[in-house]
C-alpha cells in the first residue's frame, strides 16, 4: 500500500472497518513509514479523546416517567389497534411514490392496495428504504438497485419535500415507492406496469389540466390514478384532491420530459 | 379497526412491559446522552427519550431480537428528533444544509490558511469542549459522528440508523472528523493554548 492509499483508508482504517486483507497492507506500510504512522496516531488520538468525553446520566425522574408511560401505554395496549390513534401521528398524511412490476392480479381494485401500503409504510419508523431529498439521487438509487427508470418528481417548489425511496409491492409486483411530505403531512405516488384491465382502476373520473385522472377515498385517505405510457400512477394522501392533481400533473410532464418508462 | 380489517398485529400480548424494560429501557442513558447531544437542551432531550421509547414500545412486537437494540432505538431518536426540527421549521437533513456545510468548511479551511490543519492540540481541550465543537458542524456531520465516534456503532449500524450507504456513513465521518477537530482548534486558539504553529 502506498501513502496515499493509506490515506483514503485512514478512517476505516483508524475505526477497525477495513477488510482484513487491506488491515495488513495498511499496517505493512504504516510499519514502515514515519509520515503515515504519524497521521495514524493522531486519528487515534482524535478518536480517544471523542470516546473519553463524560457521560451524563438520565434524571431519575426521567427514568420514572418513561417506565411510567410504557406501563400506561401497555394497559391502553390492548384497544389500540392502529397507529392512526396514536396522536403524534394522527395528524400525518403520507406521499409516496411507486412503481410496481410484475404479475398483474386484478383481484381487487388498485387502490385499496395502494392506500394500505401506504398507512403500512408511514408506520413503520424508516418508511423510506433510501433517505434522500436528492431526485437525482432517489432516480440513481432506483437504477442501480432493481434496474428501475423512475421519474421523481420535484414539489419542492409546492412545499412538498422529497423524504426518500423503497422498492415495494403492489398487487404482488416489485414497485418503486417515493415518499414525501408537507409538513407533517405525507403523500404517496404509486407507479405500476400497465394492467390489461385497465378498468380495474375505479372511482370517480375527474379532468384536470386536459387530462384523465381517477380519484377515490378509502380509509380516510385521497387517492388519484392515472395511466400513463405503459404505467399506472397512484397517488395517496390526506392532502385535498387539488394538492394532489397539481402532483400528478407535475410528475405527468417530469415524465414526458424525460424518457418514458 | 379501520374499514372492518385488522390493519397491523399490534397486540397487547406482543408488548409485555417488563421484557421491554430489560431489553430496550436499559438504554436509556444512553439514549438520553445522545438527546442531549442532538438537542442541547434537557427539558427538549427528555421529551425526545420518552417519545421515543413509548415509541419503540407501541413498535417492539416489530423489533428483532437477534439484532442491536440499542442501534434500533437509536433510528427511533432521531426520527423523533427529525420530526420535532420539522415541525418547529428548524435544521434538517437536506441538500440544501449540505450546501451550506460544504459552504461553511471551506470558509473555515480559509480562515485558519497557514495553520497546520494537524496540530496536536487534543491535550488542550477543555470539559464541553467537544459538544460546542458539535454544536458547531452540520446536523449530517453531526449525527454520524455522535453514532460512531461518542457511541461507538459500527459503520453497519450507523448506516442502519441513517438509512444511508456505508460509503455516505464513511464519507460524512470523514468530513465530520474534519471539521469537529477545526472546530476544537479554534477553541485551542482561544483557550490560548495553541497561538501558532508549532
Amino acid at each position: 500500500m502506498t501513502c496515499l492509499e493509506v490515506e483514503a483508508r485512514l478512517h476505516p482504517y483508524v475505526d477497525g472497518e477495513l477488510p482484513v486483507e487491506e488491515t495488513a497492507a495498511a499496517d505493512a506500510h504504516v510499519v514502515g513509514c514515519a509520515a503515515c504512522a504519524a497521521l495514524v496516531r493522531r486519528e487515534r488520538a482524535f478518536r480517544r479523546l471523542l470516546r473519553q468525553q463524560p457521560r451524563e446520566s438520565a434524571p431519575p425522574e426521567l427514568r420514572t416517567r418513561v417506565a411510567g408511560a410504557v406501563r400506561q401505554e401497555a394497559r391502553r395496549g390492548g384497544r389500540r389497534v392502529s397507529w392512526l390513534a396514536a396522536p403524534a401521528l394522527a395528524a400525518a398524511a403520507a406521499l409516496v411514490v411507486a412503481v410496481a412490476v410484475s404479475a398483474w392480479r386484478p383481484s381487487e381494485p388498485l387502490v385499496n392496495d395502494l392506500v394500505d401500503k401506504h398507512i403500512a409504510y408511514a408506520q413503520l419508523e424508516r418508511p423510506a428504504e433510501l433517505a434522500s431529498t436528492d431526485p437525482g439521487e432517489v432516480a440513481e438509487w432506483f437504477r442501480q438497485r432493481a434496474g428501475m427508470r423512475v421519474t421523481v418528481p420535484d414539489y419542492s417548489p409546492s412545499g412538498i419535500r422529497l423524504v426518500g425511496a423503497r422498492l415495494a409491492e403492489a398487487h404482488e409486483r416489485r414497485a418503486a415507492y417515493l415518499l414525501y411530505e408537507k409538513g407533517r403531512t405525507l403523500l404517496s405516488v404509486f407507479m405500476l406496469p400497465l394492467p390489461d384491465d385497465a378498468a380495474r382502476l375505479g372511482g370517480t373520473p375527474v379532468s384536470y389540466r386536459g387530462h384523465e385522472y381517477r380519484r377515490d377515498e378509502r380509509k380516510g385517505y385521497h387517492t388519484v390514478t392515472w395511466l400513463d405510457g405503459r404505467a399506472v400512477f397512484g397517488l395517496v394522501s390526506s392532502l385535498d384532491y387539488e394538492a394532489l392533481l397539481e402532483c400528478a400533473d407535475r410528475l405527468r410532464l417530469e415524465r414526458a420530459r424525460t424518457t418514458s418508462l | 379497526m379501520i374499514g372492518g380489517q385488522p390493519l397491523f398485529r399490534w397486540t397487547a400480548a406482543g408488548r409485555d412491559p417488563r421484557e421491554f424494560e430489560q431489553v430496550a429501557l436499559v438504554h436509556l442513558d444512553a439514549l438520553y446522552q445522545t438527546a442531549l447531544r442532538l438537542t442541547r437542551s434537557r427539558a427538549e432531550a427528555e421529551d425526545v427519550v420518552q417519545e421515543t421509547f413509548l415509541r419503540a414500545f407501541r413498535a417492539f412486537d416489530r423489533f428483532n431480537p437477534g439484532t442491536n437494540c440499542r442501534a434500533w432505538l437509536y433510528t427511533i431518536l432521531r426520527n423523533v428528533f427529525l420530526n420535532r426540527r420539522r415541525q418547529e421549521g428548524r435544521e434538517v437533513l437536506d441538500p440544501q444544509g449540505m450546501a451550506l456545510a460544504e459552504a461553511a468548511e471551506s470558509a473555515t479551511a480559509c480562515s485558519f490558511t497557514g495553520d497546520n490543519p494537524e496540530e496536536e492540540f487534543f491535550q488542550s481541550v477543555l470539559h464541553g469542549d467537544v459538544d460546542r465543537a458539535l454544536k458547531a458542524i452540520p446536523l449530517v456531520y453531526r449525527e454520524a459522528v455522535i453514532l460512531a465516534d461518542l457511541e461507538g456503532l459500527s459503520y453497519k449500524e450507523v448506516a442502519e440508523v441513517l438509512g444511508c450507504p456505508i460509503g455516505t456513513v464513511m464519507s460524512r465521518l470523514a468530513r465530520g472528523r474534519q471539521q469537529l477537530r477545526r472546530a476544537l482548534s479554534g477553541f485551542a486558539r482561544e483557550h490560548g493554548y495553541l497561538r501558532k504553529t508549532e
